[in-house]
């Protein structure tokens, strides 16, 4: 009922949220809604006031508008990936299909179109924040001769081609690279991938799978780095020495 | 390998003199004798006629026996004959060689060999016609020379380079295919250029016009060293490398006008998507306020209000066919680049369903899709299906059925949407899908954008699928059919 409250595993009192936007008419009640659910929220009208914030305390996520006076929100994104590699939450009257939002995708965590529905946004944050103190390598990680993850760019290096991946593969991937080399659940990965809004079940977790293994793997039918774990879940593997710098990397 | 005539007979030169005498006897020939066979013949003639006429003048003025005078005559004929035909063979050898190998350099010239010059000995009229021959190689071999660098330089002409960095290279070109001091092109009516003065000594001014077909574009003026020659072969090549230099500014000067279009209508585009955006923008934030504003007021209030639901959901439609009326906008100048998600077909549309907020409507919905998962973008599919349910709604009558269904053999996930209006004709058809159309219904009630069908088949096939209209059947109104690629949901 709480969500916030579920959010909370992760040492801190609420997740702290920044919200940014230029109207009033939107920040003030939304700001209400997510306080009433139990997150820190601090607020600010424009990119300049969002990074003084960022100044005195770093959230756990930033929601931004796409459009603002002054500074947009792709330069604000920008801003903010160089200062710390906080998840970000578009909130845009531009829909996800218009290409100024591609140049997002490096960027954004999620994107969500107003007008928005309150609860699939919330549902939204608790996906995102389900990854919080996970890391993966931001410049790449090398699983092996065919194979390289670039999950930010949420892009794959597969025998030397250039593979696109979807939002949901990425977070996908991103959770598994996070635990290389260990089975993550089904379970797990369900709530990485999908909000509770989207009403997902288990297979979409197989069918997804199934379908990041034909984006790959050299051979879809004898897999070498997304292993099956019949029952439980999923494994990501690096072959030969490839996982060697990731200790490094990752620590 | 039968030898070439030529060279067998340069390698037997003892072999002349039957060669041709070989060739006298044929009818066809009889009267031009070779060379070689008249200078003898002219020989004797020359050493018999006088020794003959004195012989008869010694035999009939009765200074020798006639006996005596006969049979010295006779010998001295004989000895006439042989030095005749010796002489005959010495001179016509020594006349024909020089005549044969020039013959042969000119078989070479035409056969493309241009290297080797007569070697000229002497100065008689032979010698010089071996120099002339040498002089016309040389100058072939040049122009030769010459058209490889034109047809090189014209073949190098890319429209893309832009015309003043043609007209620059084939300024250049020139200089180094003809030989000039200095060539430049000029842009201007040719006719306002007067021609310039010979420098004696120094140079010689040449002038092309540049055309491309009939038009005179300008003028390829270049001066000559005085050292070299000008010659009416070098202006005919010059006059041809101008047109053809013409024709390729000419091409630049297009290509630069459709890239200059093109920026301009790219420019347009994005002036028109940012237009599109700032639309968006301006008319999705109040709705977004208006919506978050009544959720609010209903998640405070204890007593749940019915109106904030309809504040909610009429903010929702209007929000929709903005973002209908922009797909539309978009469809022209963005790809659509749909997700390729994993979609439960049966929760869109009870979801779709309920976010319409029809009351006084039921839906008829039978899911026999399990165990089949659709590939998509989840928002757009939304898109399609609110569309398409608000159709039914709008233009039907009572109860709406939806089916889902799979087909494994053809991998693909389907769903149907059938109301129990009056359906479509056949002609209805034809437009049904077109832009800013609707059915009879609703050109009468106003009602709608005639956008959804246009917007939702468009999204449809970027996502792999189609919608389609199904065939009409007794019983039922107007059936739409969507189609997915499908994907078996087991573990794997």
């Amino acid at each position: 009922m709480f969500p916030g409250a579920a959010a909370r595993t992760h040492g801190h009192a609420a997740p702290r949220i920044l919200l940014v936007d230029d109207d009033r008419d939107l920040l003030v009640p939304l700001a209400d809604q997510l306080r009433h659910d139990g997150f820190d929220v601090t607020t600010a009208r424009d990119g300049d006031e969002a990074l003084r914030r960022l100044d005195s305390s770093w959230p756990d996520l930033l929601i931004i508008d796409l459009l603002m006076p002054r500074m947009d929100g792709l330069t604000l994104a920008r801003e903010v990936k160089a200062r710390a590699d906080l998840p970000i939450i578009v909130l845009s009257a531009i829909d996800a299909g218009d290409n100024k939002a591609d140049l997002l995708d490096e960027f954004a965590e999620d994107y969500v179109t107003k007008p928005y529905h309150y609860s699939e946004l919330r549902a939204r944050i608790q996906r995102v924040l389900r990854r919080v103190g996970d890391r993966v390598p931001r410049k790449g990680l090398d699983l092996g001769p065919d194979l390289s993850l670039e999950l930010h760019r949420r892009q794959a290096v597969v025998g030397g081609q250039e593979v696109q991946l979807t939002p949901t593969e990425s977070r996908l991937l991103f959770a598994l690279a996070a635990n290389l080399g260990q089975t993550v659940t089904t379970e797990t990965l369900l709530s990485r991938g999908w909000a509770e809004t989207d009403e997902a079940e288990p297979s979409y977790v197989w069918v997804t799978m199934r379908r990041l293994r034909q984006k790959l793997e050299v051979d879809p039918n004898r897999p070498r780095h997304l292993l099956t774990v019949r029952g439980i879940g999923y494994r990501l593997v690096a072959v030969g020495n490839a996982g060697a710098g990731l200790d490094q990397a990752d620590v | 390998m039968t030898p070439d005539p030529l060279t067998s007979e340069r390698a037997k030169p003892g072999d002349h003199v039957s060669v041709v005498v070989d060739t006298e006897p044929r009818p066809r020939r009889r009267l031009s004798l070779s060379f070689q066979t008249r200078l003898t013949l002219t020989l004797l003639a020359a050493a018999i006629v006088p020794l003959g006429v004195f012989g008869l003048v010694l035999i009939v003025t009765g200074t020798v026996e006639p006996q005596v005078g006969s049979r010295l005559l006779l010998f001295m004929f004989a000895i006439a004959v042989a030095i005749g035909i010796l002489g005959g063979a010495v001179i016509g050898l020594d006349l024909v060689r020089p005549l044969r190998e020039i013959s042969a350099a000119v078989q070479r010239v035409s056969a493309g060999d241009l290297s080797q010059p007569i070697p000229v000995e002497g100065n008689d009229v032979l010698a010089q016609l071996a120099e002339s021959h040498n002089r016309l190689a040389g100058d072939a071999e040049r122009r030769n020379r010459q058209l490889g660098l034109i047809l090189a330089a014209v073949e190098s002409a890319e429209p893309r380079d832009g015309t003043a960095a043609l007209a620059e290279r084939a300024a250049r070109d020139a200089e180094r295919a003809f030989g000039f001091i200095s060539a430049e092109l000029r842009f201007v009516d040719p006719d306002t250029v007067e021609e310039e003065e010979r420098i004696p000594g120094v140079s010689l001014p040449i002038r092309a016009e540049l055309r491309a077909g009939d038009e005179r574009l300008g003028l390829l003026l270049a001066s000559l060293p005085a050292t070299q020659t000008w010659e009416r072969a070098d202006q005919t090549l010059l006059d041809l490398y101008a047109s053809e230099i013409g024709v390729a500014l000419r091409n630049a000067e297009l290509f630069e006008q459709v890239q200059d279009q093109n920026v301009q209508l790219r420019r347009l585009s994005e002036v028109k998507d940012d237009f599109l955006r700032g639309v968006s923008h301006n008319l999705q934030t109040p709705l977004t306020s208006i919506r978050s504003n009544a959720e609010a007021i209903a998640a405070d209030s204890a007593a749940r209000d019915p109106r904030l639901g309809t504040i909610s959901d009429q903010a929702d439609r209007l929000s929709r066919m903005v973002q209908q009326l922009l797909l539309v906008g978009r469809l022209e100048s963005q790809p659509l680049r749909p997700d390729t998600d994993v979609l439960a077909l049966g929760s869109r549309v009870q979801r779709a369903w309920d976010a319409l907020g029809v009351r006084d409507r039921t839906l008829d919905f039978e899911d026999t899709a399990a165990g089949w998962l659709a590939i998509g973008d989840g928002d757009q599919l939304d898109q399609v299906l609110w569309a398409l349910l608000d159709n039914a709604v709008k233009y039907g009558e009572g109860t709406v059925a939806v089916r889902i269904g799979a087909d494994a053999t053809a991998g693909v996930v389907w769903t149907t949407i059938t109301d129990q209006g009056r359906g479509l004709d056949e002609s209805d058809r034809e437009w049904l899908f077109g832009r800013f159309e609707r059915g009879p219904a609703g050109r009468t009630s106003g009602n709608g954008s005639g956008l959804g069908l246009y917007v939702s088949r468009a999204l449809m096939r970027g996502m792999g699928g189609d919608l389609v209209l199904d065939p009409p059947s007794t019983g039922r109104g107007a059936s739409f059919r969507l189609t997915l690629p499908g994907e078996p949901a087991q573990e794997a």
